[in-house]
């Protein structure tokens, strides 16, 4: 027995020696991987434990202010709030969503439209639930912030549009990033330049972000900040516009759609852009609803395309200068000498007439501009050919971009046509076979394949005013001149032009006497009528216009260009009214509009 | 009164002071921005412990050995009843309402196992299929009641301290071994049977960046508060982790990422340094007890401290899956403390017992 507990008590000294040896082997063990934890990865995980307390917020920069010539503001910043949300902070989306919606009493549409825009952001950004608050609407929930985990009131600023409908085309509007701004670097809570001159100038206007370094404790709750970095507001952009012209032109057009271009002779500032019917530009900055975007892309008056830069129309009888400067060019015997206008012109099997179906009897150059008699001109591009034509339009900057710092832009077209071209547009491989005579006669008058901007045909007049210096079209107030083209043209044959656009307004036979004659300043100007028929006609087969919009749609269009004041040109105007009717009585006053104001301008302040 | 005094463990008691008094301050460092009426009831709980401990310092072993069965029987029925008519809290069935407080049976049922176990092999050894039969029942028993709560941190307590009782009875090694392995190859049984959220912590463990902000969220965190404190610590009460509430649970299960945040692996040393003492300290005690029950006893109690020091540690650093095991004398709680003055309160008395000679003994046991 004594043996056998002797035996067994060894036994159980063994076993204890396993214990005692198990013991420091498992808590050794665990010190070595502490070790390993707080001295070789110390400064990584210290790094997290600092990127886990310190939370980087970006501090939005406000953005520059767009003026007027004269300090006006054109699109100014606002005080006010916005309520933000961090996904991955928020503790109970559904009770903070409910929460707010009832202070800030969104629309069932609202809440899902927020909801669906929490879903597609990434979970440690910042998205903006509701933006253009004022203090009393967000005091009760800034009051309530520590019970909203994850959600954010902050103060800033909010873009505004004093004469929204009246600038909409020039100075654009703005929308929240999108994916592939981000991608580009921006934050999704910045509003970034779509259209117009917030597109164009976006690098000045934008400003840079800063930052603000927060404490956060793990429910993203902010505790303390503890270094702010200052965001640097966006630059402000000084236009050469005069919103007072903008809106004596605007009044002057009254309900009509169209464009006015208002030009520096000299430094091809651009006074006055105008393109009717505008629409609300501060309907973006709220966040814009499709059925508005719809109404605006399917109204048959086109409120969002800018008529001044991206339409092209036929220039009309504003473009008989250009066939006229050909033809002296050309020396063409017609260019100098007369012919007759009986109100029509035999060609072929069919007859081209002249608006005036009495005829307008002899007719020189001169007396064709003055009375814009189309037979003259008929006669004189077909003694020219077409090449000559479109080698004047094209030396004058027609069928080319101006380069104006707005984008899309249209060129407008010219058909060129020289021999070379001809042998192709002759040949049977082409789809069109041949170019018709008569079609290089209506081209001479302004109308057929022609087609130009209303800025083309502004910077046309500026070009004559100049003695041929092809402009590039300035936003900016301080910009200076730049020289596209110099047009080579003897000053004789300019003055020729000077004094026939000069006689269109200051004699009684001329097209635009009786809207003009009281102008303040004597002007030089040509009116144009664009017949349109056809194109309506066509237009009508699609059966999308009601009767009334139909019988608007042959209307024609009517144009005036020109320069005031005549003996020393400074401002250069192209008005284009669609489906305005005549030139003479219903463009040219919009120009006797805009002289009125500029000239008021300028008289000494009693 | 002195003779008495003299046969304390004097370096036991010291090394428990040492344990409670840190577990006092981390305690403070992790609750200071909370509750502080924590802290004082944790003093409460204290002084509750250190009065059964000072209780048990004066009950004989002897006692203590006899009264292991129908201890043992109490617990078994107290958990048979838990399924029948137990309070469902946080998804499981674990507790006993008694009207004054909720009971745990699964908690007496760790410390009535390893006393009946050590009661059953202080007079035989085990390697007798028979007897080990015998105890595998008596452990198993509780067990399956245990896994069905579902509790598995308790079921593995519970199995781990039978084990380690059958090995220092002198389980044959070989059979320890086909034990091993047979519950290597049960894996995928027990993979079958484990809840999701289960097997969600062990696949966290394998990869706790899988989901960064679900399951190993926590894992994460803590061991950003541990590695971020380095050697030395952000110094006391200075830890983010810990007072931006980015530690989990941190004044219970986590609390150790407190004391390595804040204390850096200086404290974290000295902390574990402290537990080694103490196991030692118990192991020593236990080899030289005067009975084979004392002994046995004390192995199963600092089997229990060592795995809860090792589960704890090693899942708030990263290495384990989350099991809710408390850090000894650290974390707060009640239960956890007093049980476990407790249980260092029956190792005082088998160490009072080996220095007064006292002897206990039946004729014919194999232990003199």
């Amino acid at each position: 027995m004594r043996k056998n507990q002797l035996e067994s008590r060894q036994r159980f000294d063994l076993r204890m020696l396993f214990f005692f040896a198990v013991t420091p082997l498992l808590l050794g063990g665990l010190m070595l991987h502490l070790l390993q934890l707080q001295w070789t990865q110390h400064e990584k995980l210290a790094l997290q434990a600092n990127e886990n307390r310190l939370n980087i917020v970006p501090v939005l920069p406000v953005r520059g202010e767009i003026t007027d010539a004269n300090g006006k503001g054109l699109a100014v910043n606002k005080i006010a709030y916005r309520v933000l949300l961090i996904p991955e902070r928020v503790k109970k989306l559904d009770e903070t969503l409910a929460t707010l919606a009832d202070a800030l009493q969104w629309s069932e549409r609202k809440q899902s439209q927020i909801l669906k825009r929490i879903k597609s952001s990434r979970p440690d950004r910042p998205v903006l639930l509701d933006d253009k608050l004022q203090w009393l609407q967000v005091s009760p929930i800034a009051a309530r912030l520590h019970h909203l985990s994850g959600i954010d009131v902050e103060a800033g600023s909010y873009r505004y549009y004093p004469y929204a409908e009246l600038t909409s085309h020039l100075i654009g509007y703005l929308s929240l990033a999108r994916k592939s701004d981000l991608d580009n670097g921006f934050l999704s809570t910045e509003f970034i330049g779509r259209t117009g001159v917030e597109k164009s100038f976006e690098t000045y206007l934008h400003g840079t972000p800063g930052s603000q370094q927060e404490e956060v404790d793990a429910h993203g709750r902010r505790i303390a900040v503890i270094k702010r970095t200052p965001s640097i507001m966006g630059q402000q952009v000084k236009l050469a516009l005069d919103i007072d012209v903008q809106k004596a032109a605007s009044e002057a057009l009254g309900e009509r759609t169209g464009a006015v271009v208002v030009m520096d002779v000299e430094t091809g500032q651009i006074i006055s852009m105008l393109s009717q019917p505008g629409y609300d530009t501060n309907r973006f900055i709220t966040g814009l609803e499709t059925e508005q975007w719809q109404e605006w892309l399917n109204n048959p008056d086109k409120p969002l395309l800018n008529r001044a830069t991206q339409a092209a129309y036929p220039p009309a009888s504003t473009f008989k200068m250009l066939t006229g400067l050909a033809g002296l060019g050309q020396q063409a015997t017609l260019a100098t000498g007369h012919t007759q206008c009986p109100g029509y012109l035999e060609l072929a099997d069919r007859n081209l007439r002249c608006w005036k179906r009495t005829g307008h009897g002899d007719v020189s150059l001169h007396s064709a501009l003055v009375h814009s008699c189309d037979v003259y001109f008929y006669k004189l591009g077909d003694q020219i050919g077409m090449g000559a034509i479109s080698d004047e339009a094209q030396k004058w900057g027609l069928g080319e971009k101006t380069g104006i710092d707005l984008s899309p832009e249209s060129r407008g077209i010219i058909p060129a046509l020289r021999p070379n071209m001809m042998a192709a547009m002759n040949s049977s491989s082409s789809r069109r076979k041949h170019w018709f005579r008569g079609e290089t006669m209506i081209t001479a008058i302004g109308q057929g394949q022609l087609t130009t901007t209303t800025l083309q045909i502004a910077r046309l007049a500026a070009a004559i005013a100049n003695g041929g210096k092809v402009l590039k079209p300035q936003l900016l107030a301080d910009s200076e001149s730049e020289l596209m083209h110099q047009v080579d043209v003897k000053p004789a044959h300019l003055n020729m032009i000077h004094n026939a656009m000069r006689d269109v307004v200051a004699t009684p036979g001329g097209t635009a006497f009786w809207a003009l004659r009281s102008a303040p300043w004597k002007m030089a100007g040509k009116t144009g009528t664009a017949q349109v028929v056809k194109m309506a006609q066509d237009d009508d087969k699609k059966g999308k216009l009601t009767a009334q919009q139909v019988l608007k749609r042959h209307k024609d269009h009517a144009w005036f260009m020109g320069y005031a004041p005549y003996d020393n040109p400074k401002v250069a105007i192209a008005v284009f009214v669609e489906h305005g009717g005549h030139g003479g009585s219903d463009a040219a006053p919009v120009a006797a509009a805009i002289i009125r104001t500029l000239a008021a301008k300028e008289a000494p302040q009693p | 009164m002195i003779r008495a005094l003299r046969s304390l463990d004097w370096p036991l008691l010291a090394t428990m002071a040492c344990l409670i008094a840190l577990g006092l301050v981390t305690l403070y460092a992790a609750i200071h921005q909370g509750d502080a009426a924590l802290w004082r009831r944790q003093l409460i709980f204290l002084s509750i412990g250190f009065s059964v401990f000072l209780f048990l310092c004066f009950v004989p072993v002897r006692v203590v050995g006899l009264a292991s069965w129908p201890f043992y029987i109490v617990a078994l029925l107290l958990l048979a009843m838990v399924p029948l008519i137990g309070d469902v809290q946080m998804g499981a069935r674990r507790w006993l309402d008694l009207g004054i407080m909720n009971l745990q049976p699964s908690e007496l049922m760790k410390w009535a196992l390893m006393l009946v176990l050590a009661s059953w092999f202080a007079s035989r050894e085990a390697d007798s299929l028979k007897d080990l039969g015998v105890a595998l029942a008596l452990a198993l028993a509780p067990a399956s009641l245990i896994i069905i709560q579902p509790d598995l941190g308790t079921t593995l307590v519970l199995l781990f301290a039978a084990t380690a009782l059958l090995i220092a009875s002198g389980l044959p090694w070989r059979w320890f071994g086909i034990a091993v392995t047979l519950s290597l190859a049960s894996l995928p049984v027990l993979w079958h049977f484990m809840h999701a959220y289960q097997k969600q912590r062990v696949l966290t463990l394998l990869d706790p960046q899988s989901d960064p902000l679900g399951a190993g969220y926590h894992v994460i965190q803590s061991t950003i508060a541990i590695g971020s404190g380095g050697l030395f610590g952000k110094g006391y009460m200075q830890g983010t982790q810990a007072s931006l509430h980015f530690l989990p649970e941190q004044h219970t299960d986590f609390i150790f990422s407190v004391l390595a945040e804040e204390g850096g692996f200086v404290a974290a040393f000295i902390l574990l340094l402290l537990y080694t003492t103490l196991i030692t300290r118990i192991l020593i005690i236990s080899s030289r007890a005067h009975s084979r029950f004392g002994s046995l006893v004390c192995i199963g109690i600092a089997s229990v401290f060592l795995l809860y020091i090792a589960v704890n540690i090693g899942m708030v650093s990263g290495l384990l899956p989350v099991v809710g095991l408390p850090l000894p004398f650290i974390s707060y709680g009640g239960s956890a403390l007093v049980t476990m003055l407790a249980a260092l309160g029956l190792v005082m008395r088998v160490a009072i017992e080996s220095k007064d000679h006292i002897p206990w003994q039946r004729p014919g046991s194999p232990l003199v």
